[in-house]
Order: structure tokens, then C-alpha cells, then sequence
């Protein structure tokens, strides 16, 4: 026998009584990798970093609208919500480009009552005034606007054709702009509390894996180990 | 390990589920209830938010609920998404169903209007001529209603005509204010009765499932319950041909599973009910499954302005309170327009109106919300739809779900019983409106597509005759006496009313049966 394996065996006689002792606990810990093992030290006297919205800081460009539905869109939005009292008006709240966002991001028949209104509006105004819309003064875009307004109850918009454009776009427009940070801003400056807020579900237990729209694009949690071009084993779980 | 057989395999956990679980488990019976979504904790999955730091400014998030139209970012992880458990229907006849898989299912989320059904629904046939009778009457379920409006802690008052039964209520003092006293007068010609309304208070701020019926189940030691099983099929004993339990998938991992039970009840929610009875091909001799849905028809009604609240003159004496008109077309009379009928709920508030209900914009539509502010009087329309053969369900060969299960068809449309209907109730609101002295600032007679109301009911109807109907009285499968359908599934009309006090009477009816007979070894 060598040294070695004879000081091995001395030892191991006199940790055996521990390691029968330690045969009774089902899953023996495993020795830590480290000093710490990483997921341990959040808790709940963590401080959270503070992190602000990025909509009213970052700039975006539009990618829905042309350039020219942009401008007329524009116009549009400062028509219908102006600043008024110490609230923002539309502008102010970066309306035009959240909602070329959205639009841009939402089925096709929501997309087409955009464009077509959009395109039908800048027509409009040429044939009358032979201006762009996004040019008129504010009498005569409302001699455009106006004969179009209806008043209609909840989720049923006008579905008669400049009619559906003007009246869903005015709600959407107003929408956008009471829900955007310089609304609230406006709000926190005149003593009140967020006026946008609700109650928000997060996700409850998402399904990673699953196929709904959320998750479609996110890989499965677990991973196998991608196969690595040099001679290090990869263990496929 | 051994394999567990259940006394009682409950599929659902909403109000028909909960009181199932609640009837069985209190008589010493061993129930497993399998529900398909996570359980929901507000304190865990909920907080309060600005709209500008969620990603769509509070917009609904696109295209993800599309026929969801009570959805908002806020709350749309909620709901069921389309993309992930879709449905199927033809373009010119849009459904939209409205699903919750959360533990408890929709009972977390629902509107509390709370309603017996009366015998001119229970015996529609023998009144009109149209369509079945049920097989139970108002005398048969009353005593049940009675116990789920204490559960529940129904208010209202003991006003009802015999169209709308009185109840077992915690009593309503408030008086009528001065706009319902004058809208009141004003309906007189109609012979409308204008009635308290009748909502579940429940307890601590929720009458749902979770917190009214599996408490007192759970307290039993009885109840075994499984989160994010989504059942596939029912299993039958290939000896006897009767159920005998349950495939599931499990929604995260996407284990297969199974367990055995020697009875099944399906809570699932009609659709899901009736999903799943044909996707496992059982109880359908009749070929009835999937046939006569029905629901109500909601969206038309009146928006108005009490003249006298405009311009900070509302008073509490002047403005609030809301009342239910119950169904008062072809009760004593009959109606040469439609048969049946619609109730109003009329609402009279303090609070802001709308924009969409003036045609201005910018500073003439602010001078507008500040001179109505405070002035607001709703009357909207619940009306009857028709059980039609035709309006029915069926599997989508070509779809399936996001766990392979194959997915519904739905093919359904309002009749011009339902459409004259919403006409009238629009006509006769503003002409009460307009003798009440109420400006009406937008009017809408079209109904929005069915299954809006999240009402739907009807698709394994019971009946004495098992040619005819799905369930016996009992909500009991005629073809397997070991199967039951304790939600809406089993409705032979809808009536007016919110159905959730009649699913509560009749799973509570059919679980008390069920127990009786199991204690017999009937079944």
C-alpha cells in the first residue's frame, strides 16, 4: 500500500461514523461552488434601483406613418387635443409617435381606418383649399372635421366611412395623451397623485415555454448546452 | 405509487366548481378539482401602476384579445389569450368568447347582478309557444336560490313582479332620488316595474368562488386541488364505457397526466364543458351537445344629461342610485314585434360623462365635460336571446390549442327577434327619457356580437326526453349516470337575467343530488 492510500484509508475510518450518520439525510447539501452562492443576497431590504419610463425621455421615429399621414396625423392630434388649462395637449405627450406605434402594431383593419383616414383627410384638404391638411389653420381644418363628429356609446364607434377615422382617432388621441407621463406630470405639479394609475396584473406563473403571443420569440428556460466547436464536453440535459 | 381513485373528479373552479366542491365535500366526499390556469394573488401579481410605464399606454395590448372588449393592459393577462387557446368562427358571424382560467375563473371578475330566473323563462313553451320547457320549475330551484343569496349576501328588496321572484336578501334602504323618481313617473305608460337593483355584496369586497365556496370545502379535509391542469379528455373504463377520470396536460411543463375518479363533474364553463365532452366523444346520444347557445344580448341602450345637474349643480338628493326594470314585453300582453323580452338597468351618477357623447373637440368638448359633469343617466339593455338549433358549437378539425387539444368552432348569429328587440328597448329609453325631461346625448340599438355579455349558456340543455336534451334534471348525463354538467351548459332558455344565482342553485341542486345518490350506491 502507499502512503498516500494508507493516510486515505486512516481518515476514511475515522469519518465513517459521520458519513453513516450522513447516509440518513436524503439529499446531502453538495459543497457550495463558492464562497456565496450567487443567487443568495437579495432580500427584501435590498435597496430597488429607481428607474424612470422611457417613453417621454428617449426619442423614436415613426414607422407606421408616412411622412406626409405623420404630418397630417400631427396637425390632427394638436387640432383636437391643444393644451388646455395646465394640462398638456397631444403634442406635448408625444401622442402622434406612440400612436404610430401602436397603430403600426395592431391588426390590419385597425391599420387601414388610420391610413385610409389619414390619406382621405390630406385629399380632402387639397381638393378644398389646395393645401396640405397639415397646413390649415384651425378654421379651416375644422370645417373638415367637424360635419364628421358623432356621438356614440361604448364599443361602438361610428362605422360609416371619415366618420369611424375621426371619431376612433379623437378617442384614441385623447387616450394616449391622458395616459402619457407629461399628463400625470402636469397632474403631480398641480398637487395631485398619478391620475393614470391602475391596478396591473404582471404575468401570473407565465408559461415559458408555451405558444402564446407573449412568449412565442423566448427560447425554452432550460437550455441545452449548445455544442461548442473545441474539445471541452457538452452534457445535453 | 398507487393510484388514487377520487369519489368525485371536479373540472372547473368558479361558482359552478366551488359550489360542487362545497355541497360534495361537506357530505364526505372525496373531491379533486382540476383547474387549467394558475392560482391569481393580487398581493403576489398585482400593483398599482401609472398607464405611461406600461408599454401601450394602458391601450389594450394589440391583437392579443381582439374580442375581448372588456380587457385593458392593465388587466390582460387576466383573460384567456386568443393566441394561445384560439376559437374559431366565420367572419360575418363574429363571437366573442370571454374566458378566465385563473383559480376561480370568472367568479373573481363579474358585474354581482343577481337574479332568479322565473317561470315565464321555466316555462317559455307553455307561455309562448317557442322553443322548451326546462324540465324543473321556480318552485323546484327556490329553496336553493334562497341559500346561495345568503351565501352570496344577495341585496336587494322584495319588489319583484312574478317576473322577477323575490329572494332571501339583505335588505335595500336607500331611497330612489329625485332623477329615478322622475324617471319612475315617466316609464308609468309602459307598465314597467322600476326596481331596486339586486347585486352579491359577499364578503370582504369579493363573492366568488374563492373566497364564498372553497373555504368551507377545503375546511372539509375532502378537497384536492391541482393549479394549470388542462384537461384533454375524460376517460372512460373500457369495461363499463363510463367515465372513469381524466387526461390533463400540465400547463407548464407539458407533462401528460392522468387521474381516476368514480364520478366526473364538469364546471368548466359552457364552452369549455362542452369542449371537452366533445373532444373525449361522450354523453351525446342525442346529438344535442353543442346545439342551442344562447347568452344576451348587451351594447344597446342610452346615454342622457339631467338638465338640472349641469353645471355643479348635482346634489345626492338630485343624482345616484341605480334600478333593474325587469323583462315587461309579452308578460301580460303580448308583443307583436318579438317574443320575450329585455331588461334595462338604469343608472343615475354623479361622476364624469364620456367625450364620445358630445361631436366637439378641444376647448368647446372641455366647456362640455365641465357644464354635464355630475349630470349622467345610463339605461342599457340586457335582452333574451332565442335558443336556436342552429346557433351551435362544434370541434374545429384544423385548430388546435396551445397544448394540442383541438380547439372550437363557434357558429352563431343574433336573429331579428334579437335585433327588433334591442330597437324597442332603445325607442322606448329615450322616449322615457325625454318625458322625464333628460336630454339623450347618444343612442345605440345594435347589439355587440354575441357572447359579449359573457352570458353564454345553452349547448348540452337538460329535458326530460333523452332525444332531445343532454342532461336529465339533475344536470345529470342521460347517456352515463356517473357524468354531470353543473354550469351553464345545462340552460334550456336564457332569459333576461345574469345567469351566475342560477348556475350557483343548480350545481348546488344536482351536487345534493349526486351526494344522495352515491350515499345510495346509485351511482
Amino acid at each position: 500500500m502507499l502512503r498516500r492510500d494508507f493516510v486515505r484509508a486512516v481518515v476514511s475510518v475515522g469519518l465513517l461514523p459521520k458519513a453513516l450518520l450522513a447516509q440518513q439525510t436524503a439529499n446531502p447539501a453538495p459543497p457550495p461552488p463558492a464562497p456565496v452562492p450567487w443567487t443568495l443576497g437579495l432580500n427584501p431590504k435590498t435597496p430597488l434601483p429607481v428607474t424612470e419610463a422611457a417613453d417621454g425621455i428617449a426619442e423614436t421615429e415613426a414607422s407606421f406613418f408616412t411622412s406626409t399621414q405623420l404630418a397630417t396625423f400631427t396637425r390632427l392630434c394638436d387640432l383636437l387635443l391643444p393644451p388646455l388649462d395646465s394640462k398638456p395637449g397631444a403634442l406635448q405627450a408625444g401622442t402622434p409617435m406612440f400612436l404610430d406605434f401602436l397603430i403600426g402594431s395592431s391588426p390590419m383593419p385597425r391599420k387601414k381606418v388610420y391610413s385610409g383616414g389619414l390619406d382621405w383627410l390630406d385629399a380632402a384638404s387639397k381638393t378644398k383649399y389646395k393645401l396640405p391638411f397639415a397646413q390649415l389653420n384651425a378654421t379651416q381644418a375644422d370645417a373638415l372635421i367637424k360635419p364628421w363628429l358623432r356621438t356614440w356609446m361604448t364599443d361602438h364607434p361610428p362605422t360609416e366611412q371619415h366618420a369611424d377615422f375621426i371619431n376612433i382617432a379623437h378617442e384614441d388621441i385623447r387616450v394616449a395623451t391622458m395616459n402619457s407621463k407629461a399628463w400625470d406630470d402636469a397632474g403631480v405639479a398641480a398637487g395631485q397623485d398619478w391620475v393614470t394609475g391602475g391596478l396591473y396584473w404582471s404575468p401570473i406563473e407565465p408559461d415559458m415555454a408555451g405558444l402564446g403571443t407573449t412568449s412565442t420569440q423566448l427560447p425554452p428556460h432550460v437550455m441545452a448546452v449548445p455544442k461548442a466547436p473545441h474539445s471541452i464536453p457538452s452534457y445535453p440535459r | 405509487m398507487t393510484e388514487t381513485t377520487y369519489d368525485v373528479l371536479i373540472i372547473g373552479s368558479g361558482h359552478a366548481g366551488g359550489m360542487a366542491a362545497k355541497i360534495l365535500t361537506e357530505k364526505g366526499i372525496h373531491c379533486l378539482m382540476l383547474n387549467a390556469g394558475p392560482v391569481a394573488d393580487v398581493a403576489r401579481d398585482a400593483q398599482r401602476k401609472p398607464a405611461y410605464e406600461l408599454p401601450y399606454r394602458g391601450f389594450k395590448p394589440p391583437g392579443r384579445l381582439e374580442h375581448v372588449f372588456q380587457a385593458s393592459e392593465f388587466n390582460a393577462n387576466v383573460w384567456v389569450d386568443e393566441k394561445e387557446v384560439p376559437y374559431t368562427f366565420d367572419p360575418s358571424m363574429p363571437y366573442n368568447w370571454v374566458r378566465v382560467r385563473l383559480f376561480g375563473g370568472r367568479s373573481l371578475f363579474w358585474s354581482r347582478q343577481s337574479f332568479r330566473l322565473s317561470d315565464y323563462e321555466f316555462k317559455g313553451k307553455s307561455h309562448d309557444g317557442f322553443g322548451e320547457d326546462w324540465p324543473i320549475s321556480l318552485a323546484d330551484l327556490a329553496p336553493y336560490y334562497s341559500r346561495v343569496e345568503d351565501i352570496f349576501q344577495v341585496e336587494g328588496a322584495q319588489d319583484g313582479p312574478p317576473q322577477m321572484p323575490n329572494g332571501n336578501f339583505v335588505p335595500v334602504n336607500e331611497v330612489w332620488s329625485e332623477s329615478m323618481q322622475r324617471f319612475i313617473k315617466a316609464s308609468q305608460p309602459y307598465n314597467m316595474a322600476v326596481c331596486k337593483q339586486r347585486r352579491a355584496l359577499g364578503r370582504d369586497g369579493l363573492a366568488s368562488s374563492v373566497n364564498l365556496l372553497l373555504p368551507d370545502a377545503e375546511r372539509t379535509g375532502k378537497l384536492t386541488s391541482i393549479a394549470n391542469a388542462v384537461v384533454r379528455q375524460i376517460t372512460v373504463d373500457k369495461n363499463t364505457g363510463q367515465p372513469n377520470g381524466c387526461l390533463f396536460v400540465d400547463r407548464l411543463s407539458r407533462r401528460e397526466m392522468h387521474v381516476k375518479a368514480r364520478v366526473v363533474v364538469l364546471a368548466a364553463g359552457t364552452l369549455e364543458s362542452t369542449r371537452l365532452l366533445l373532444n373525449s366523444n361522450l354523453g351525446n346520444s342525442s346529438g344535442m351537445i353543442g346545439h342551442y347557445l344562447m347568452d344576451q344580448i348587451y351594447g344597446p341602450g342610452i346615454t342622457c344629461s339631467v338638465p338640472e345637474a349641469r353645471n355643479g349643480k348635482a346634489t345626492k338628493q338630485l343624482m345616484g342610485g341605480g334600478a333593474i326594470v325587469p323583462r315587461f314585453r309579452n308578460i301580460t300582453t303580448k308583443y307583436d314585434k318579438f317574443l320575450r323580452g329585455y331588461a334595462l338597468n338604469v343608472t343615475s351618477r354623479m361622476g364624469a360623462i364620456e367625450p364620445r357623447n358630445f361631436a366637439a373637440y378641444g376647448a368647446e368638448l372641455q366647456q362640455k365635460l365641465k357644464e354635464y359633469n355630475g349630470s349622467a343617466f345610463h339605461i342599457t339593455v340586457m335582452g333574451e336571446v332565442l335558443g336556436r338549433y342552429e346557433n351551435h358549437v362544434r370541434i374545429d378539425k384544423e385548430k388546435v390549442d396551445a397544448w394540442d387539444i383541438p380547439v372550437l368552432n363557434i357558429q352563431t348569429k343574433y336573429t331579428d327577434n334579437e335585433f327588433n328587440m334591442a330597437k324597442d328597448a332603445v325607442e322606448v329609453g329615450c322616449a322615457v327619457a325625454d318625458a322625464a325631461g333628460f336630454e339623450v346625448l347618444s343612442k345605440n340599438d345594435v347589439p355587440n356580437p354575441p357572447g359579449y355579455s359573457i352570458h353564454e349558456v345553452g349547448t348540452c340543455r337538460m329535458g326530460d326526453d333523452p332525444k332531445k336534451s343532454v342532461l336529465n334534471k339533475w344536470c345529470q348525463s342521460h347517456d352515463h349516470k356517473n357524468l354531470f354538467v353543473v354550469d351553464g351548459a345545462s340552460f334550456v332558455s336564457a332569459g333576461w337575467q345574469n345567469p351566475t344565482m342560477t348556475i350557483l342553485a343548480l350545481s348546488m341542486r344536482a351536487s345534493e343530488y349526486l351526494a344522495s345518490e352515491m350515499s345510495k350506491q346509485n351511482v
